[in-house]
């Protein structure tokens, strides 16, 4: 009977949330962690957060570029990844490449290796008065941020951790496949549309998983009653559902040197005129899979342990997803105190 | 009641993931040999076993609210199995190059609407003295191209500077400061 009651009373409050959701659908208040603008490029911006700063060594983190917006590392109060670093200590940065328009075409994946991402860590060294800076990189700003590391040897870095970032792209799965050179014209592709839309990149990644919208649906049905779990799930719905659109030959060379010619794991990357060796990195590495990631699956992210020269280097691959990775309540439990844990003792 | 409940769901499962595998293999034979998709045949298969596995559920066992995790159970499972056969589908070469072709034949038919539709809209604006679309990027392109060379220049002022801290030290005479471009902002 009890049991009954209990289900009734779900019921209703399922009900209560779902006129809620329809009639007065709120914004979610993300992004709320306290941080200054340091530096802007064009679209990029890099923002310091507020913290204790036990750690001397700032953190500059590098996410993916296009695709989705950086607030889902600083999702809501008490599930954000950079709230959890920032009150661990940490001098944090956050590189936000921004939202591009036509005008942005023309950037490339050396653009950001060779203009922003240096300077960026300058503005970092500069600001925070340290000698030295720790890289993190998550998703498609880990190969970009190991690009950058490895063809600026005499940049102080003090570490680098790779969050789920694909760097052997023979292992990269579904996208792999794709984007193969035999089925997909990247040039016809480009040439065509000039920018990558972001209804574009939306189809890519609805298409990967084409039964994740409904997964997340009954899952928001069940835990309808639970006024927590639907003020995090519109916060993490509206991320989902804003995607960014990629600058047309970024996207190019994106495509063509990492996917399909995998230049960054065989060592045959030129940036800049520099060569880009995985092998040039000698700082301590720290890698981070997850076991069920169908973006970046382990395999393709765990390889960076392999191709580096560092002595001091470490794998893990913990439960989840690409996102649940760094986002929910599996990040808080598992991802994030590891990653801080790593980092504190390389941040003196 | 949990025990038949669960026996259910097991039959279940595995009658999805037999489902799931068939379908995989269909999906990821070559298109050409396949006969025309029938969109309720594939269905049929689904539809029937879902309504005979509850009339099981309906006929054994008492309804109590216990069937309602199970039901979201049995839902989560056959969508992970669902998911797991298309994933295996896609992950294909038949499905690669069946996507690479329909992403050529959409941008051939794309591209040429595309391309008019520019024009004739470059041409409508022309004619109101608006200025086009083409027009404001390339403005915005020369923007950030002034931005660089701002940067560039910020650059060698500072290096310059602090030359100049070197040389002054070596003097003695009191440092030149070398700041930041702009002052940091509080966030919008």
């Amino acid at each position: 009977m009890a049991q009954w009651e209990e289900e009734i009373e779900r019921n209703f409050r399922r009900m209560k949330n779902l006129a809620g959701m329809i009639m007065d659908p709120r914004e979610p208040r993300t992004g709320q962690t306290p941080r200054q603008e340091i530096h802007r490029k064009n679209k990029s911006r890099l923002y310091r957060y507020e913290s204790l700063r036990t750690f001397r060594t700032p953190v500059m983190f590098v996410p993916n570029l296009g695709i989705s917006r950086p607030y889902i590392f600083d999702l809501l109060p008490g599930s954000s990844f950079i709230e959890h670093m920032t009150r661990q200590g940490f001098d944090f940065y956050l590189l936000d490449w921004g939202v591009f328009g036509p005008e942005d075409n023309g950037l490339t994946v050396e653009d950001c290796v060779t203009k922003i991402l240096p300077r960026m860590a300058d503005k970092v060294l500069e600001s925070s008065g340290a000698r030295e800076l720790s890289v993190l990189g998550y998703c498609m700003g880990a190969p970009l941020s190991a690009a950058f590391i490895a063809a600026y040897p005499e940049v102080p870095v003090r570490s680098f951790t790779n969050m789920a970032g694909p760097i052997d792209f023979s292992k990269v799965g579904l996208f792999g496949l794709w984007l193969d050179k035999k089925y997909f014209n990247v040039d016809r592709f480009v040439d065509t549309l000039g920018a990558i839309p972001a209804d574009m990149v939306k189809a890519g990644f609805k298409l990967l998983k084409p039964t994740m919208d409904l997964s997340t649906n009954l899952n928001l049905w069940w835990n309808l009653w639970n006024d927590k779990y639907v003020e995090g799930f519109s916060a993490l719905n509206r991320w989902a559902n804003e995607y960014v659109a990629f600058p047309g030959e970024f996207f190019r060379q994106w495509v063509r040197d990492f996917y399909q010619d995998n230049k960054l794991y065989r060592g045959e990357l030129r940036l800049g005129g520099r060569p880009v060796r995985l092998s040039a990195i000698r700082c301590p590495v720290f890698v981070v899979g997850a076991s069920e990631d169908y973006i970046a699956p382990p395999a393709c992210v765990r390889a960076l342990v392999d191709a580096v020269s560092s002595r001091d280097k470490e794998y893990v691959e913990l439960p989840g997803g690409h996102i649940s990775l760094i986002a929910g309540r599996g990040a808080a439990m598992h991802c994030w105190p590891k990653v801080s844990g790593w980092l504190a003792p390389r941040s003196d | 009641m949990v025990d038949t409940s669960q026996q259910l769901f097991d039959l279940w499962k595995k009658q999805f993931e037999d489902g799931a595998q068939a379908w995989a293999r269909v999906l990821s034979e070559s298109p050409a040999a396949a006969a025309p998709p029938d969109p309720a045949a594939f269905w049929r298969p689904v539809i029937e076993q879902w309504v005979q596995g509850w009339a099981r559920v309906f006929a054994q066992a008492p309804i109590s609210p216990d069937a309602t995790s199970q039901w979201k159970q049995f839902l989560d499972q056959s969508i992970d199995a669902w998911s797991r056969a298309l994933g295996q589908a896609m992950n294909t070469d038949a499905f690669a190059q069946m996507l690479g072709r329909y992403l050529d034949q959409w941008l051939v038919a794309y591209g040429p609407a595309k391309k008019a539709s520019d024009q004739s809209l470059e041409t409508a604006l022309q004619t109101f003295n608006i200025p086009s679309r083409a027009q404001v990027t390339a403005v915005a392109r020369q923007i950030v191209e002034l931005d660089e060379r701002v940067e560039r220049l910020e650059e060698g002022v500072n290096a310059l500077l602090r030359r100049l801290d070197e040389v002054g030290r070596g003097l003695g005479s009191p440092p030149v400061a070398a700041g930041p471009r702009s002052q940091p902002r509080e966030r919008a």
